[in-house]
Parts: C-alpha cells; sequence; structure tokens
C-alpha cells in the first residue's frame, strides 16, 4: 500500500489474521515471552516446539514472501557461517558445551566432526532462528501505533511509547527531505558519484546536505509541538489509544498461554540455578 | 445583547527576545456564531494574534502581555494552554506536521486519547468527525497516502469533536490547489452553519475565502488593527491596496473601468453586484484595449518530446509528454497536487531521466550529460529557501555553486560579483544569512542558482506562503531578471493570480499528461481544462460573461492593462 511501509517490513494498517487481530498489549507480551525463553534456556526440547510455533506463526499471519524469503535466507546463511568459523577455530568445541566427545569424521589429528559439536552446532541455529522467526512475526504483526499502544499498557510511560510512533510518523518525511536536499545540492554542482570524487570529499559534501536538513526538522519538530500542544496533549497523566481495541477473545486465550510462558521462563531459571549443571547443553545421549 | 466570546482589552504583546511590540494596543471583541477574517501582509502580527487566542502565547511562545485577553470567559493569562485547547480549536497551516496520527482515524482521535477517553466512547465521535469532513472511508489510511487537502480535512475533524466553541484556521489555503481551496473554505462554512461556533480565519488570499459569506474582517498592519468593518465596507474603502492585500480580480477589473462604488453596496461576492450599471464602463475601457500581437519567438531551448516518465512499472506518472521552452519565456506548469509537475521539473533537471522519449537541451540529448552538466543549463529553485542554504554568509552561499564547480578562482570572484549585482543583494553580501527575512532568503537561493549563469530558471512554488507585497517584490524581482538578463523562467504553481499576472504561456498536466499548452487566457477561459486539473474559474470570466463579453478576450486584456500598469509603476 505504501513504500515506505514496505521497505522496513513494517505494516502501518492492521492485518486480518488471528495474531494481527490481538492487542499490541498482548502482542508484546507475547514477544518478550517468547524472547525470555529464548534467551534463557539451551534446552532443544524447548528450543524446538518453540522454533515449530515460530514459524506456524509467520505462516499464520500471511506475510509477503518475497521480503520475508530474502531475510530469512540471510540470516540462516550469516549463522550457517559463524558456526563454520567457529569449527575453524575449535573443531572440538561440542566437548566444552555438552561434555563429551563422539567423534563421526576424522579429517586430521585436529580436525574433527563430532557429534557433540553437531548437535551444539542445531541447537545454537534452532535457537537464533526460533528468535528470528518470533522477531519477524512479531514485527510483522503489530503496527507502529499498536506498539506505542501496547507499550504503554504493559507500563511504560506514554511519554516514551509516543516517541516510538512520531519516529514512524516523520523518518519518511525526513528522508523526503533528505532526497530533496540531496537533489538540489547535485544541481549545484555536488558530486556524489564515488567514481569521480574521492571519499573524504564525499563525506565533507554530505555536510552541506545535512545543514539544511537539520534546520528544516527542526522547524518541523516546532510545528509538530505545537499541534499536540494544541491539541492538548500531555494534558493528563493517563491516555487511552485509539488503535488499542478491546479484548477479544483471541486476547483472553493469548493472556492464559502468556501466564504460562512466564511460569514456563521462571521455572527454566529456577531449574538453572538449582540443577548446577556442569555442562550448558543437554543432549539425549549423553548422560 | 451579544456575547463577546474574545475580547481584547488594551491588548500588546512583545516576544521575549524581540526588542519590539508585535501587537499594539488590540481592543477587539469577537461574539458568540461570528465568522471573521483576520487580513494583513506577513509579518503584520496575524499569526501572533491567533497564538494569543489559542494560548500558544503565552504558554509555549513567551513574552510580556500588557491589558487583557478574555477567551470564553477565561483570562487567558491566569488559564493554561490545556485549559484554552478545550475552547479554541485550531487548524495551523502546515497541514503535514500536524498530522501527529499514523492514521486518519487516529489523527482525528488525538486530542480524544489525550483526554483519557475510553476508547468505546472515542468510536463514535471520530466516525461522525469524519462523515462532517467526508473522510470516513480513509479512516484506516496512513498520512503518507494523502493529499495536502485531504490532510486538511483530518486536521479539521479532530477539531470538531470537542466541545470547543472556536474554531482558528491559520492560513488554511496555503498548500491547497485552487479547487481544493474552493473545498475547504465550503467546508468551514458548511461547519459555521451546522455548528453555530465561532469561526476566525487568517488569510491573505481574499477572494479565495470569500467565496463563502464572511461576518467581518479584520485588516492588520504593524501589529495594529487598521479596520474592522464588514467585508462590503472592506471593498468599498479601497484601503486594501493600500497595505500590500490583494483585492478580488473582479474587483480590480471594475475599478480599472473607472467604476466608483456605493457606499453600502453589495461587494463581497460577484452575483450580488448589479452588473448592468457597470456595462458600458466596462465595455468602453474594453474597447481601448489593443490588438493582440505575437512577440517574436526566441530560440528554442528545451525540446521534450513524447516523453514517459515511471517510478513503478504499474503506474505511468508522465505520459507522452511533448513541449518546447524558447529562450526568454515565462511559464507557469499548472495542474492539481500528484499531476506530474515536480516530476517534470525533476526530468528537467536531469534528476530523473525519461523512460522513453528524449530530451534536448540546446539541440543536444541530455542523456549524455551529467546532473551536474544540466545544473549548468537548468537551475531549479526550491520551494522552501531553508532546503537550499547551507552557508553562513550571503557571499559564501552565491559562490558554493561555482567552487562545487571548480571554476578558476579568477572566474568565481568575477561572476559572484555579477550576480550579486544582478539580484540587488551587493550591498549585503556579507551579511549573515540568519539575519535576512523569509523573502530575501529567497533572493538569495535564486542568486545561489543564478551564478552558474543557467539559461533556464525553474522555480517550485516561488511565492508559496507569502502576501502580496512579497510576493509582488520576489516577481518583479524574476521579471527583471526575464527582461534585462534574458533568463528563461518556468514557474511550478498552483496559484493562478501568479500565472496570469506574470506568465505568458501555462503548461496544465492532469493526470500525467499534459492536457493544455496554450496562453494563461486561453486555458483560464476553458471550462474542461478548469475542471480536470482541479484550477477554478475566475471572477474575471464571470464578470465577462455578465457583460457580454469573450472571457478569453476580456482576461487577456486585463492581463495587459495590470502589466502596463507595473511598468508604468
Amino acid at each position: 500500500m505504501d513504500s515506505f511501509g514496505k521497505r522496513l517490513f513494517i505494516a502501518l494498517t492492521p492485518g486480518k489474521t488471528f495474531l494481527d487481530r490481538l492487542q499490541g498489549k498482548t502482542k508484546i507480551r507475547l514477544f518478550f515471552a517468547f524472547i525470555l525463553i529464548l534467551v534463557a534456556t539451551w534446552d532443544m526440547r524447548i528450543l524446538f516446539p518453540i522454533l515449530i510455533i515460530s514459524i506456524i506463526g509467520l505462516i499464520s499471519i500471511k506475510p509477503e514472501w518475497k521480503t520475508v524469503r530474502g531475510l530469512t535466507i540471510f540470516t540462516l546463511l550469516m549463522n550457517l557461517f559463524n558456526l563454520f568459523l567457529i569449527w575453524v577455530v575449535s573443531p572440538n568445541y561440542g566437548y566444552s558445551q555438552v561434555g563429551a566427545t563422539t567423534v563421526l569424521v576424522r579429517f586430521t589429528e585436529t580436525y574433527i566432526l563430532s557429534a557433540e559439536t553437531l548437535w551444539y552446532f542445531l541447537v545454537r541455529l534452532t535457537k537464533f532462528m526460533a528468535t528470528f522467526f518470533v522477531s519477524l512475526t512479531f514485527i510483522q504483526c503489530i503496527t507502529p501505533s499498536e506498539m506505542a499502544a501496547g507499550l504503554y499498557g504493559v507500563g511504560i510511560p506514554y511519554k516514551i511509547s509516543t516517541v516510538v510512533s512520531l519516529a514512524f510518523r516523520y523518518i519518511p518525511e525526513i528522508a523526503r527531505d533528505f532526497n530533496e536536499i540531496k537533489i538540489s545540492m547535485q544541481a549545484r554542482g555536488l558530486e556524489l558519484d564515488s567514481r569521480k570524487s574521492s571519499l573524504i570529499t564525499r563525506l565533507k559534501q554530505n555536510v552541506l546536505i545535512l545543514v539544511p536538513l537539520i534546520i528544516v526538522s527542526f522547524d518541523r519538530v516546532g510545528n509538530i509541538a505545537d499541534a499536540m500542544d494544541l491539541r492538548g496533549y500531555g494534558r493528563m497523566k493517563t491516555r487511552t489509544y485509539y488503535a488499542e481495541h478491546e479484548l477479544t477473545k483471541g486476547d483472553r486465550i493469548i493472556n492464559i498461554v502468556n501466564v504460562l510462558l512466564y511460569a514456563g521462563f521462571i521455572a527454566i531459571v529456577v531449574v538453572r540455578i538449582v540443577s548446577h549443571r556442569e555442562f550448558l547443553i543437554w543432549a539425549p545421549w549423553v548422560k | 445583547m451579544r456575547e463577546a466570546v474574545v475580547s481584547f482589552k488594551d491588548f500588546s504583546f512583545k516576544y521575549k527576545h524581540q526588542q519590539e511590540a508585535t501587537l499594539h494596543d488590540i481592543n477587539l471583541d469577537i461574539y458568540r456564531g461570528e465568522k471573521i477574517l483576520i487580513l494583513g501582509p506577513s509579518g503584520c502580527g496575524k499569526s501572533t494574534l491567533a497564538n494569543c487566542i489559542n494560548g500558544l502565547i503565552p504558554f509555549s511562545y513567551p513574552g510580556t502581555i500588557t491589558g487583557s485577553l478574555t477567551v470564553a470567559g477565561l483570562q487567558t493569562q491566569q488559564s493554561s494552554l490545556f485549559e484554552l485547547s478545550k475552547h479554541v480549536g485550531t487548524v495551523q497551516q502546515d497541514s503535514d506536521a500536524q498530522f501527529v496520527g499514523l492514521s486518519v482515524g487516529e489523527d482525528i482521535a488525538f486530542s480524544l486519547e489525550n483526554q483519557s477517553m475510553p476508547r468505546s466512547e472515542m468510536l463514535p465521535i471520530v466516525d461522525e468527525a469524519a462523515r462532517i469532513v467526508d473522510m470516513e472511508r480513509f479512516l484506516t489510511h496512513p498520512p503518507f497516502d494523502l493529499s495536502g487537502g485531504q490532510k486538511q480535512k483530518v486536521a479539521l475533524a479532530g477539531i470538531l469533536h470537542d466541545a470547543e466553541e472556536i474554531l482558528l484556521f491559520d492560513e488554511p489555503l496555503a498548500s491547497l490547489d485552487p479547487a481544493m481551496g474552493m473545498t475547504a473554505v465550503d467546508l468551514i462554512d458548511k461547519i459555521h452553519k451546522e455548528s453555530g461556533k465561532t469561526i476566525i480565519i487568517i488569510e491573505h488570499r481574499l477572494e479565495d475565502v470569500l467565496y463563502r459569506h464572511v461576518d467581518r474582517i479584520l485588516l492588520i498592519n504593524d501589529g495594529r488593527i487598521v479596520k474592522d468593518c464588514t467585508p462590503d465596507e472592506m471593498l468599498y474603502s479601497g484601503v486594501l491596496k493600500i497595505y500590500g492585500v490583494r483585492e478580488p480580480l473582479y474587483i480590480a477589473a471594475l475599478e480599472n473601468a473607472g467604476v466608483r462604488f456605493e457606499e453600502g453596496e453589495h461587494l463581497d461576492d460577484i452575483e450580488k453586484i448589479d452588473i448592468d450599471r457597470y456595462r458600458d464602463a466596462v465595455l468602453s475601457e474594453f474597447a481601448r484595449s489593443k490588438p493582440y500581437t505575437v512577440g517574436e519567438k526566441g530560440k528554442v531551448v528545451v525540446e521534450v518530446e513524447n516523453v514517459d516518465f515511471q517510478y513503478n512499472p504499474d503506474h505511468k506518472v508522465l505520459e507522452n509528454v511533448s513541449l518546447t521552452i524558447r529562450e526568454g519565456e515565462k511559464l507557469a506548469i499548472v495542474g492539481k497536487n500528484g499531476a506530474g509537475k515536480s516530476t517534470l521539473a525533476k526530468l528537467l533537471c536531469g534528476i530523473i531521466r525519461p523512460i522513453s522519449g528524449t530530451i534536448r537541451i540546446n539541440g543536444e540529448n541530455y542523456l549524455s550529460m551529467s546532473i551536474k552538466e544540466i545544473g549548468q543549463l537548468i537551475g531549479y529553485v526550491m520551494q522552501n529557501p531553508n532546503q537550499m542554504l547551507v552557508k553562513d554568509m550571503i557571499m559564501d552561499e552565491i559562490t558554493l555553486a561555482l567552487q562545487l564547480n571548480e571554476f578558476p578562482e579568477e572566474l568565481i570572484k568575477q561572476r559572484a560579483e555579477e550576480t550579486l549585482k544582478m539580484t540587488g543583494l551587493y550591498p549585503m553580501r556579507n551579511w549573515p544569512v540568519s539575519a535576512l527575512s523569509y523573502g530575501q532568503k529567497k533572493r538569495v537561493t535564486i542568486a545561489s542558482i543564478l551564478a552558474l549563469q543557467p539559461d533556464v530558471i525553474i522555480l517550485d512554488e516561488p511565492t508559496a506562503g507569502q502576501d502580496y507585497r512579497h510576493y509582488t517584490e520576489i516577481m518583479r524581482f524574476l521579471d527583471d531578471l526575464n527582461k534585462n538578463y534574458g533568463k528563461t523562467i518556468v514557474f511550478i504553481t498552483h496559484d493562478m493570480h501568479l500565472a496570469i499576472e506574470y506568465t505568458d504561456r501555462a503548461l496544465v498536466f492532469a493526470d500525467g499528461k499534459l492536457i493544455a499548452d496554450d496562453f494563461v487566457y486561453k486555458v483560464l477561459s476553458d471550462k474542461d481544462i478548469i475542471e480536470r486539473a482541479n484550477l477554478k474559474e475566475t471572477s474575471l470570466v464571470l464578470l465577462a460573461r455578465k457583460v457580454g463579453l469573450d472571457p478569453e478576450e476580456f482576461i487577456r486584456h486585463f492581463i495587459e492593462r495590470e502589466r502596463e500598469e507595473r511598468e508604468n509603476g
């Protein structure tokens, strides 16, 4: 619908799927519940189900596959490359994490491939990809206004959540100003072509674009502040949000899920503190 | 006894950082349900007056107040901005900056959100306000998809739903094309009639506001109210010209014909004037018009041939556009917002290039030239001078383009001097840019482009947001560049007055197509073109019809006569 939204992978108008129709507050709680658990655990028995759930979540909101696919492939390749580098630097890394070495392939004396290292890599990849899919789903199903409303809903002062929505509102305008100023400077002879001027000159010349951009942006900020004052912004300690609709059945269900997830998170933390595992990662064949 | 909702008593105001007071001895009562227009040149204090009423003064812009101001029974100084905002709703000039929500619905709801109103109560109010301004189908649309006129409507809806009894409009027409301006004036009128709220409009486009009835006009100059009367009395008095406010065109045309109006005559609407009485005067004056002579044509500078342009594959921004621009011409590119005007300007400057078709500058295909090279042939002046000024000193600003183009030191000096003299900025060459007024800044930006000595200068909305006096000053300056230095001047504008008075030819765009390329007076008397391009029929056409003259000829005569007068001083 608008090119700006598409470029940043965000939706400005709410979608129609189950996750889309939740309250901003519920979405934020759900997101943080998953993220906390993903940070807290290295246990494949928890990570793998979350990965599956996050993929189902992503599919359920019917995202634009073109953008999602590119980003997913990029993230996956970066992670695989990262793991490969870890293996190159320390081929038996799995031992330090799992506490055993079952050699699968031996290339040279030091370069081995163990089941534990592979398992560790698989756990790590699952953890990262689950985090990625949870975040992607969250960003795709929440509008900036719901985000602002949701943040306020979970107890963040509304002046801070306003900053979030204002940023989304005015960043494209600033980008447009920047473009226009750049164009007029180019017509006056500013050379931004890397083949024709050195990096230093180009950096110096970019300052020429920034000066008017800052002045124009300050003018705009003044106008926005006036507009908000005139409509009573900051009049009261509390605020309501047009974008935050009433509790739906879906919200009630997810709120129960949220309670369970937070309880699960606490359980995971408690178990980790109490159990004093010598090695970080559980593997089915290591006792 | 009528009740005053706004009451100034011996009121003066001085901004904190200024030496002199901006408003002096204001004594003014505005009554409940009145519709008032505040007129005056830029910098006369009319916006300051508005900000006193809505409370931005003294709460956001501190200063010294003497005397008293009561708004809706509240002494403003003892009140607060929030308290006042319950009684006064303001629509500001910048329709973009005041759109703070991320969708139409949210923006309309903004003040309700700030009152902590439960959403269930908010919804019907927002729907109703959106319905009044005819935006109910756009509730979920983000601001990036809306036109200036639509944003203005949303801003209006955003103040409608409160209990506010006073609605204040600060230059509501500034960024609207003529047809949208008419819609806005109409809408304000409708709301006035239906709600009975007090309406205060600040504008200098008098004729456009008078499209609908206004109860009273205040004329402000140098911070004082110089006249406070009905529109009829204001037009009869003839003081507008003295204070740099433009009279409606039909009044100017009748005055040209030597007509003397009678006291008490209805002048604020051309339909109410008894034209029959003035027919002879108009006809005899028209009889003196000279036969039209086509001036010599200069050589072709720019040739555009069958040009198409599109940003994305499914929507053509420009389609099959062909035109020529000759040396020494003055022409206007007009059309509604989004019709392709600025795209054409960007194409001409080489910032974007055609998908198909060719553009030649001085006979050479411009595809082989860089933006920088084109910049030396075609200069582009942006609407807001603040977007172009980068240096502290005027001299540096003017030499910047020359330095960027790596001219030799000697030539830079010589060109800068020439440019400064050409633009009348020579005495100010060592002034800091920040010390200049808006109009002077505009002049500096034009000078900074002129330094490269381009053949063609394209100006985007050169007169936006300026009163008649500054406007005339800038346009005279450009006229002078055109006449004495042979510069070709291209205006992108939706100001029809500008097109009528200062250009010979108009290129009219609608939906990416060039729908007319003709003399301004021909374009403005063609109903079909006017409608398709969101222009507005000028009152001259109506006057001509009433008198029984050919509108085309009548407009041409009017233009020539105005020009002659201008040239004779």
